[in-house]
């Protein structure tokens, strides 16, 4: 699949780029709505964009969301507050998912995608003990027994 | 005549309590798993992760960004208690700091009393100095942060410690501008100096805050209107202005409240001021009182 070459003739030619998943599905997004991602805006520039872009770090499923975020967030009379209801809808995964749409809003530099992610993950850190987080996020690196009561000597305040 | 009442007012107060020195911790791990931006997209990491530890598997600029959702001193202390690496990572990014300063911007203008008077630093031979002020900002703003946020609202007038003057001792004293009602029982509650011929002389009312420092937002004056006096006249001062300071010796802390209202002769000798506001003009208005909006810490 290639874009078109046929960008100059009227009526409304609409550049279009393609991206490539890490599982080999491709993408076809408008060059507008590609433009939210800095990453892409540089290829762009560079005219590194005439043929399929291949994302290894991204997959399928994933790559499809983005594209998805992008169109909508390239959308002309949207009104702020449908789009941050759709926003709310676009988020309301599991972190897993979170987690991945970080990844790739990271390395395609999409600051609304980034911002929007990482504030849910923060969001769900918010009035949890240690213990809840631990499991949430499943970290395994642990504290000595002895700087585990330090610790929590310190911040005792916090689990009253 | 001056005929003042200070109302309850929403204020800040702190306290900073020293706590052990804390033991150093290990060194983290480098997190970088993401390849950041502004490569060519072929060159990116194959591998996509199942989430897991953010904070070990993130680049820095993006677990900065999810903690700085949080504004809650005490989430960002649970954060401390998830494991060594978040510990670290808290600690190392001075995130207790950036959150005190972002909810109380004026903590900002304090930053050297809290270097050099409240928690100075301690240097032994074997530890790292760099994290060792890592830790000592930490603990320090922690404090803050949280001590900060449980007293919004709250009144930071401890007591009434002394007026220049006072027109009648008991019915008319210093102590009644703290009653947050217009009345006690059937009286009016207000102070009174004992009056100047002279409109140019000042009157001088001091107050102890409740704790060492504390962050006032609001100060609220309300003059009285002596409804014992025909035509209900409101006797109020032309202007004020507010001061702020510390008593110059810690011995006196205690038993300095003198609501005898013989005058206080020697305020001005008792006290350093660090911070002198403006004068403010006061609405003659019994129902409305003046506040002055400007914060400022006072230490």
């Amino acid at each position: 699949m290639s874009s078109s070459s046929s960008s100059s003739l009227p009526p409304c030619p609409k550049k279009m780029i393609t991206l490539k998943s890490s599982d080999g599905e491709t993408f076809q997004i408008e060059e507008t709505a590609a433009l939210q991602s800095k990453t892409l805006e540089n290829m762009i520039d560079e005219n590194c964009a005439s043929t399929p872009i291949p994302l290894r770090s991204i997959n399928g499923k994933i790559l499809a969301k983005v594209v998805e975020f992008c169109n909508k967030h390239a959308e002309v009379g949207v009104d702020a507050e449908s789009l941050h209801a759709w926003d709310a809808e676009f988020v309301n995964v599991e972190y897993t998912t979170l987690f991945d749409y970080i990844l790739a809003a990271n390395f395609l530099e999409i600051p609304t995608l980034l911002d929007l992610a990482s504030g849910v993950v923060g969001d769900m850190i918010k009035g949890k003990t240690p213990d809840e987080i631990r499991k949430m996020f499943n970290i395994n690196d642990a504290f000595s027994p002895e700087e585990e009561e330090e610790v929590r000597r310190a911040n005792q305040w916090a689990f009253e | 005549m001056h005929h003042l009442r200070l109302l309850h007012q929403p204020h800040l107060r702190v306290q900073c309590s020293p706590s052990p020195p804390q033991p150093l911790l290990l060194e983290l791990e480098p997190n970088s798993m993401v390849a950041t931006g502004r490569t060519r997209a072929c060159g990116g990491n194959p591998a996509m992760a199942d989430g897991g530890d953010f904070v070990q598997r993130l680049v820095r600029d993006t677990t900065l960004d999810i903690f700085e959702h949080l504004d809650d001193p005490s989430d960002l202390a649970r954060v401390c208690a998830v494991s060594p690496t978040w510990r670290q990572f808290v600690i190392e990014n001075g995130l207790c700091k950036k959150l005190c300063f972002r909810l109380f911007p004026e903590v900002s203008s304090v930053t050297h009393v809290v270097k050099v008077k409240i928690e100075p630093i301690k240097v032994s031979s074997c530890t790292n100095l760099e994290w060792e002020q890592h830790k000592r900002n930490h603990k320090v703003y922690a404090f803050l942060a949280r001590g900060l946020t449980s007293a919004i609202g709250k009144n930071c007038i401890a007591e009434a410690i002394s007026a220049s003057s006072t027109h009648r001792y008991t019915a008319e004293r210093v102590l009644n501008t703290l009653e947050p009602g217009d009345r006690v029982g059937d009286r009016a509650s207000y102070w009174s100096s004992k009056g100047e011929s002279d409109p140019k002389v000042s009157e001088s009312l001091v107050y102890k805050l409740n704790a060492k420092l504390c962050i006032v937002t609001e100060i609220h004056i309300q003059p009285s209107q002596a409804d014992f006096h025909d035509g209900y006249p409101i006797y109020s001062a032309k202007a004020v202005r507010f001061r702020m300071g510390h008593l110059k010796t810690r011995k006196m802390d205690k038993g300095t409240v003198d609501d005898s209202g013989d005058g206080d002769e020697s305020v001005e000798n008792k006290y350093v001021w660090t911070y002198t506001s403006p004068e403010f003009p006061m609405a003659q208005c019994s129902t409305c009182s003046s506040s002055g909006s400007a914060t400022f810490p006072c230490i």
